[in-house]
């Protein structure tokens, strides 16, 4: 079933300048002490052969993809993708902690703390965080990420987006 | 987001939010001077959010800022002041209360002044920060011109800019068309401030961004043309550019004719300096040397931003001032899109460093001077170079110094010559270290002053460029109540000069600061946001009074002798140094020393800066250790596939001056003859289960690895201590290295 909307965190890599903010912000904001517990990772991606060799940053976080590969994997039907606002929500007291959601997720976004269960970004849908939006968006110096509402085309271009920049 | 957005959430989420300054850029004090929000639950300090309010950062902030509570919760905080009870280097120490250990202090310094003279004192310099008036202060009412600068930062550049173009040619990032960021990292270190910003909107406008620097960091993959010159050759690439400009006559002859010394004399030098010859020391192409010295010189809208990447060589004056005379003959000082001299304001706070008191007689007694002693005090005051002050220790030349204060800053780490500091630090009489956090140094400490952080204090404030902000009290204290600024107040009280030290009071110190601004820091505190200010109207073209402009040494001469840019400089010339910027190979090189090339046939060289540290800072948060939790060692996928090292592996890496053992990082953006990893490893993390490194064999030390030798690892004028030097990398099997 396809949502009519579409959440996401846009990410712009020609405005990232991998300052890692965004990825603190968010451990910061979210509490996410725990060694690996991470919603958010800025990657560094290189590109050519020397003397061209070139890098890119990629912000990587949960995309709530328009078909989420990690729902239709896991067994016990812990992840669904809400109808109302299609975000891909994990319910917690579900998760067996089997990780078949990391080896499927194109991103590998899916992280799991001392508990084995599986964590991810919400898009701060139910937290406190004011017009400015996720800290993750508004921490950004160059405005690589903005919150959007997208139709599921829109969306889907945008996964192959961070896709081609992750291969 | 802005303050009553700010509020609007803390009250959701029963916290409290200060408005306030941050504090990660450098222990214990405001840094960048980032404006953030910060938000307190149950008393706790628990995270923070970017104040648009700032013009420094508008609303955004990096990692480190977001790791202060971090910061302020680590187990590795200093509780207590300590005295040593064990031999020095033990790190044995018993608990005492700070008046005690002012006491110590105190007493001890005034008994070594009467022995050995007020300059038998020196303070390592900490980054410079709203601290570093008080601590200039301090030394002057204590006698002494032993204000210890790295040598390797920022002074470098203003020295030779100063001498050479009377100014700081800044550079125009919002009018330019054509940016050159040169040894420049323009995003790490600041990556919510001014020129991180100004990069990128650079980028946006489609301005044309050529990086000059040994590796690929994330500026270089978004500039359009990267010059991969192997570290510390970067006079060599300049002198080639002028070489090509003059040769192809792309010059302003009416700017030179009017406003420059020395031109014909120049002329004649460079010849021996084609871009053939650069080649082979530089590793740039003689095609890529006069298609960037071409580019440059014909467009008319183009800057260049030097950084700190030439601060570190024995050629560094002469990278400098070959760069500051390519910027004056193509025309591009001072015109929009070029090189600014940016007129400072009016109205700025107070000067309190006393540098009315200095004499000659403090200048003839430096013990190791940062530049020579003709061209002291200069704008920071009399200054000795960090690294000599500890040498002195060890040869008595011309003196030992005998007491060292090291107020958040870690010597064994931070300058170059670990060895003999760590024999220096062993030998020397007196050594207080004063820091938030345990420092490489501590073991040797005769006191350590445990200091709070400025998320814990009142004081002081942040004056930027545009914008004044006070400093607020987040939390009460955790450990200590003192800061750096209490550090020195009480001292100078105890030592009997507090009459110099506003008898011990940090807000009448504040008040006495802001006076000409017309503010006190009641009323600052009043406004939540601070008080910006806007810029006064750009001026274009101000060669008369800028090529005039009075010198800080003691006789008032001004910079430049002839009113004009110095070209050939006649003030260095008289003083014994070169007046035409030459080459000079560092002290281990693959063109200078061949020899070595055998036994150490790759190029070393450090960063300075990096994206989630401060220096050799904060390697124990766990948030900023886990975005890189290992030393790292950058290295080309070639060089590492014939050493059979595959990325992660444990390499050893050796100098003709000791060895590391760090992990390679298969890096595809670095010359192959070239390797580098950040500077500043020693440090674990607790919470992480990560143990702390040697600091010297066998640790991942960089600055252990370098020439000190007082003959060819300094720049003669600027100090400028080498960070280049050959090495060797081999795979570390089983990742065991006895």
């Amino acid at each position: 079933m396809r949502m009519n909307n579409e959440y996401v965190i846009w990410f712009n890599h020609e405005k990232c300048t991998q300052c890692h903010g965004c990825e603190v912000a968010c451990r910061s904001w979210r509490g996410l002490e725990g060694q690996g517990l991470l919603f958010r990772s800025v990657i560094n991606v290189w590109r050519g052969n020397y003397p061209d060799a070139k890098n890119h940053s990629v912000s990587v976080s949960c995309l709530h993809c328009v078909e989420p590969a990690c729902a239709a994997v896991c067994p016990v039907e812990a992840i669904i993708k809400r109808e109302n606002d299609g975000v891909v929500e994990v319910d917690e007291s579900l998760c067996i902690g089997c990780k078949a959601c990391l080896d499927a997720c194109p991103y590998g976004v899916p992280c799991f703390g001392s508990d084995d269960v599986m964590k991810k970004c919400d898009l701060c849908l139910d937290q406190a965080v004011g017009e400015s939006g996720p800290p993750c968006v508004a921490t950004c110096p160059g405005d690589a990420l903005t919150f959007r509402k997208l139709n599921p085309k829109e969306k889907e271009a945008h996964m192959s987006y961070i896709f081609g920049l992750l291969e | 987001m802005n303050y009553q957005e700010a509020q609007e959430i803390a009250q959701k989420n029963g916290e409290q939010v200060v408005p306030t300054v941050c504090g990660m850029c450098g222990p214990g004090g405001p840094g960048g001077g980032c404006g953030i929000y910060a938000f307190v639950k149950a008393g706790r300090f628990i995270k923070v959010a970017g104040m648009d309010e700032s013009p420094v950062n508008r609303g955004s902030l990096c990692a480190k800022a977001h790791a202060a509570p971090q910061w302020v919760y680590s187990p590795d905080r200093l509780t207590h002041p300590l005295r040593r009870i064990g031999k020095k280097g033990e790190g044995k120490f018993e608990k005492i209360t700070w008046d005690q250990a002012i006491e110590q202090i105190a007493e001890t310094l005034i008994r070594q002044k009467k022995t050995y003279g007020a300059e038998s004192l020196a303070i390592l310099s900490p980054a410079r920060r709203s601290y570093s008036e008080y601590i200039q202060r301090f030394l002057v009412a204590h006698g002494s011109p032993n204000y210890g600068h790295s040598g390797i930062c920022a002074m470098q550049r203003a020295f030779t800019f100063c001498y050479t173009l009377g100014d700081y040619p800044r550079p125009d990032y919002q009018e330019s068309e054509l940016i050159i960021y040169w040894g420049r990292q323009p995003i790490y270190s600041g990556p919510v401030a001014r020129p991180a910003k100004s990069f990128l909107a650079a980028k946006q406008r489609g301005v044309k961004i050529v990086a000059i620097k040994p590796s690929v960091e994330p500026d270089v993959g978004m500039a359009d043309i990267w010059v991969p010159l192997r570290p510390g050759t970067d006079a060599a690439l300049a002198l080639a550019m002028l070489h090509v400009v003059i040769r192809e006559d792309l010059l302003d002859h009416k700017f030179i004719d009017e406003w420059c010394s020395g031109f014909k004399r120049l002329k004649a030098h460079i010849q021996q300096y084609p871009p053939e010859w650069a080649e082979t020391i530089t590793g740039v192409s003689t095609e890529q040397i006069e298609t960037v010295a071409r580019l440059y010189a014909t467009t008319q809208r183009a800057t260049i931003d030097l950084g700190n990447g030439v601060e570190h060589a024995p050629s560094a004056n002469d990278a400098i001032r070959a760069v500051s005379i390519l910027m004056a003959i193509t025309g591009h000082l001072d015109r929009p899109g070029g090189n600014l001299f940016v007129t400072p304001p009016k109205n700025g706070i107070k000067s309190i460093t006393l540098k009315e008191r200095i004499t000659q007689e403090m200048v003839d007694k430096l013990v190791g001077p940062e530049f020579p002693k003709q061209f002291q005090p200069f704008y920071e005051g009399t200054s000795s170079a960090y690294y000599r002050i500890l040498e002195s220790v060890l040869t008595k030349k011309p003196y030992a110094v005998r007491g060292i204060i090291a107020p958040g800053t870690q010597a064994i780490v931070s300058t170059r010559g670990s060895r003999n500091v760590a024999a220096a630090l062993e030998k020397l009489d007196f050594f207080v270290v004063a820091d938030v956090a345990r420092t490489a140094d501590m073991p040797y400490a005769d006191i350590v002053m445990p200091l709070a952080t400025s998320y814990e204090v009142d004081h002081s404030f942040q004056m930027v460029p545009g914008w004044l902000m006070a400093t607020n009290p987040v939390i009460s204290p955790i450990h200590s109540p003192k800061s750096i600024f209490d550090l020195f107040f009480d001292l100078s009280v105890a030592m009997g000069f507090g009459a110099d030290f506003w008898d011990g009071s940090i807000s009448k110190a504040m008040d006495d600061q802001l006076k000409p601004l017309g503010v006190t820091m009641d009323r600052l505190r009043q406004k939540n946001t601070g008080m910006t200010f806007s810029p006064g109207p750009r001026t274009y073209e101000k060669y008369q009074s800028v090529f005039n402009r009075v010198s800080p040494r003691l006789n008032g001469a001004p910079f430049l002798p002839h009113g004009k840019v110095a070209i050939f400089n006649t003030a260095f010339a008289e003083a014994g140094f070169n007046g035409l910027p030459q080459w000079c190979e560092p002290p281990e090189s693959i063109t200078g020393t061949p020899e070595l090339s055998t036994n150490y046939p790759l190029i070393l060289s450090d960063y300075h800066t990096s994206k989630n540290f401060s220096a050799a800072w904060q390697r124990n948060l766990p948030y900023l250790r886990e975005i890189q939790p290992h030393p790292m060692l950058h290295i080309h996928p070639d060089t590492a596939a014939v050493r059979n090292i595959e990325d992660g592996d444990w390499v050893k890496v050796k100098s003709p001056h000791g060895w590391i053992k760090i992990k390679a990082e298969i890096y595809p953006g670095i010359r192959p003859d070239t390797v580098m990893l950040l500077h500043g490893w020693w440090q674990g993390c607790k919470e992480l289960g990560m143990a702390d490194t040697p600091l010297l064999d066998g640790g991942a030390n960089v600055n252990l690895m370098y020439s000190v030798d007082g003959d060819k690892a300094y720049d003669p004028l600027i100090t400028a201590m080498t960070s280049q030097t050959l090495v060797q990398v081999t795979k570390i099997q089983n990742g065991a290295e006895k």
